[in-house]
């Protein structure tokens, strides 16, 4: 068995927060404003967009890694930008992943407000900024299921990482294209080590901000 | 109080509000209302007459089809819901969300927050999570949020709903109190007629999106337009009579009722005038033989229905019921069982006369 070096497995594990990272704060400042105008608005077609946003709850993350990978390949309508299999591709495919997550997550807090709760800050003079201030107070707890969620989502996903990023080691291997690489040659070992940094770092963010939720549940 | 040449702090001209919603179109349509300083209106009117969109339109929160709605004031123009929403936090701290960007320093929102506590007597649970309150703690804290605004325009959207009637009581002579020091210009909906009476000095009557009938208080309650404002205002006994030819050099009409019964009034109206004779029935009196009202009638007594305070009577008389308000324990309503016979009276102005063919919601 080869001897994985402390400075690989840093250096993997970084990459991995980097682009988890990333795509969890590019999926929240999309997602939070799109699901709470979702969450608020009544038009014609408003079943459809939360339907497709549960869908997309649930949608398998090779599938995303494949739609991900034919808009950026070489040939596709994306190709130009040369992504495919860099760090950037990773964390668009994980962005798809986490944005139906913050979007319903988000959608269903806001949904659980008065139906007149903006109206009613208004008539106090509260300022635009300031209510989208208020709002998000009164949902965090659905904001930090949210982060929850999406952070597990993609912390934890193989598939689209491996099919738009490639493992290249150095450049695009995270945890768990790592994992999956070791345990098919056979290196239980290293894919163990490397497992158990993987499991070590969901447990603490999990645990550090459902620590975060319930204490802020006044 | 709004005498004549007093300048509205609120003017609605012209207003008209559209609302589609599944159960179909509606219109609010109000041609002219004024909310006056340390004035208190109360709107009334029965379920979907517009109401509450009224009331939103007013606070700025319905956009009118047409018209305004103009606010001439400095304070702000604040509205307390029907459910009012607890912000997470101290109940300090939802009085306090308003005053955030309104320049104000740090010892001048303290005070302002403690102040308004104060007013309706929540301060012992400034500090308690705003979530943890009782119904009636969670409308004192909606009204003090208001009030910290230094308002200067206020609407109640059914205030005391919720509340028990100890708690009713208690917050509307707040309420009362709190509007009479600020001179707040007030407007309440309600569908407690009494709890609207108690704080209010005028009356808007809304059937069917439209102001059936404006006044002050006391005029509207004895002197409703028309049978379908009568009713809203409590004029419960309404009764169809015809008015006789008057007796040279009499000062009183009479007003016939059926066959041979006949109620005195005091009216213009030509002799033969069919009308809705109304009596409100805390002015229709039994056996009061020391000069209040004209004795007019013999009636059978139906039913005693007293809650501690007013008993309420219904009689039968010339084939109607009629209904009369006594205060409980007292005099003739301790004694008055089912079955008695009583002498009716009634001071012939608190007789009032509606044609028949006057056009229903015709303005005050």
């Amino acid at each position: 068995m080869t001897a994985l070096a402390p400075s690989l497995v840093a250096e993997i594990t970084a990459r991995t927060l980097v682009v988890c990272g990333s795509a969890l704060v590019t999926a929240l400042a999309l997602g939070l404003p799109v699901g709470i105008w979702l969450g608020r608005s009544r038009f014609r077609g408003r079943v459809v967009g939360v339907s497709l946003v549960n869908a997309g709850m649930g949608a398998p993350p090779v599938v995303v890694g494949l739609v991900v990978s034919m808009l950026l390949w070489r040939s596709g309508p994306f190709g130009a930008l040369e992504l495919m299999y860099t760090p950037a591709a990773m964390v668009i495919a994980q962005i798809v992943i986490a944005l139906p997550l913050v979007v319903g997550i988000t959608l269903a807090a806001v949904g659980a407000l008065d139906a007149d709760w903006e109206l009613q800050v208004r008539t106090l003079g509260v300022s635009p900024l300031r209510r989208r201030w208020l709002l998000l107070r009164e949902i965090r707890l659905g904001v930090l299921a949210a982060v929850i969620a999406a952070l597990g989502g993609i912390l934890s996903e193989v598939g689209a990482v491996l099919a738009v990023g490639g493992n290249l080691e150095g450049e695009t291997r995270v945890l768990t294209t790592a994992i999956l690489m070791y345990t098919q040659m056979g290196e239980f070992g290293l894919a163990l080590a490397l497992a158990a940094v993987l499991l070590g770092m969901t447990l603490m963010l999990a645990g550090i901000l459902t620590v975060v939720q319930q204490g802020g549940r006044s | 109080m709004s005498d004549p040449g007093e300048r509205p702090a609120l003017s609605v001209r012209d207003l008209r509000v559209r609302r589609v919603s599944k159960s179909g179109a509606f219109e609010l349509a109000v041609d002219a209302l004024d909310l006056f300083a340390g004035s208190v209106l109360a709107v009334l009117g029965p379920n979907g007459a517009g109401k509450s969109t009224l009331l939103r339109a007013l606070a700025g929160l319905e956009p009118p089809a047409r018209g305004s709605v103009e606010a001439r004031v400095v304070g702000p123009v604040t509205m307390v819901f029907q459910r009012p929403i607890a912000l997470s936090g101290s109940v300090a701290h939802n009085v306090r969300v308003g005053l955030a960007g309104r320049k104000l320093t740090r010892s001048e929102t303290a005070a302002r927050v403690a102040e308004a506590l104060e007013h309706f007597d929540i301060a012992r649970v400034a500090r308690r999570r705003a979530a943890t309150l009782s119904g009636g703690e969670l409308r004192r804290l909606a009204l003090a949020r208001a009030f910290a605004l230094r308002p200067s325009v206020l609407l109640l959207d059914e205030p005391f709903d919720d509340l028990d009637p100890a708690g009713q009581e208690a917050l509307s002579l707040d309420l009362r109190r709190v509007i009479e020091d600020t001179q707040v210009a007030a407007a309440v909906v309600t569908h407690d007629l009494r709890r609207a009476l108690l704080l209010s000095d005028r009356i808007a009557v809304l059937l069917g999106g439209r102001l059936a009938a404006l006044g002050e208080r006391d005029a509207l309650l004895s002197r409703p337009p028309d049978v379908a404002v009568a009713r809203i205002v409590g004029m419960a006994n309404l009764i169809e009579g015809e008015v006789l030819p008057r007796e040279p050099g009499a000062e009183l009409a009479q007003v016939s009722v059926g066959d041979c019964e006949r109620v005195p009034a005091l009216t213009r109206l030509p002799a033969g005038t069919t009308v809705w004779v109304g009596i409100r029935p805390e002015r229709l009196k039994l056996d009061v033989g020391r000069g209040e009202g004209l004795p007019f009638g013999k009636a059978q007594v139906r039913s005693v229905v007293s809650d501690g305070v007013a008993a309420t009577l219904l009689v039968t008389w010339a084939g109607h019921e009629l209904r009369t308000h006594l205060l409980a324990g007292r005099g003739l309503a301790r004694t008055v069982a089912v079955g008695d016979s009583v002498t009716l009276s009634v001071r012939p102005d608190d007789v009032h006369l509606i044609p028949r063919d006057a056009p229903l919601t015709a303005d005050a």
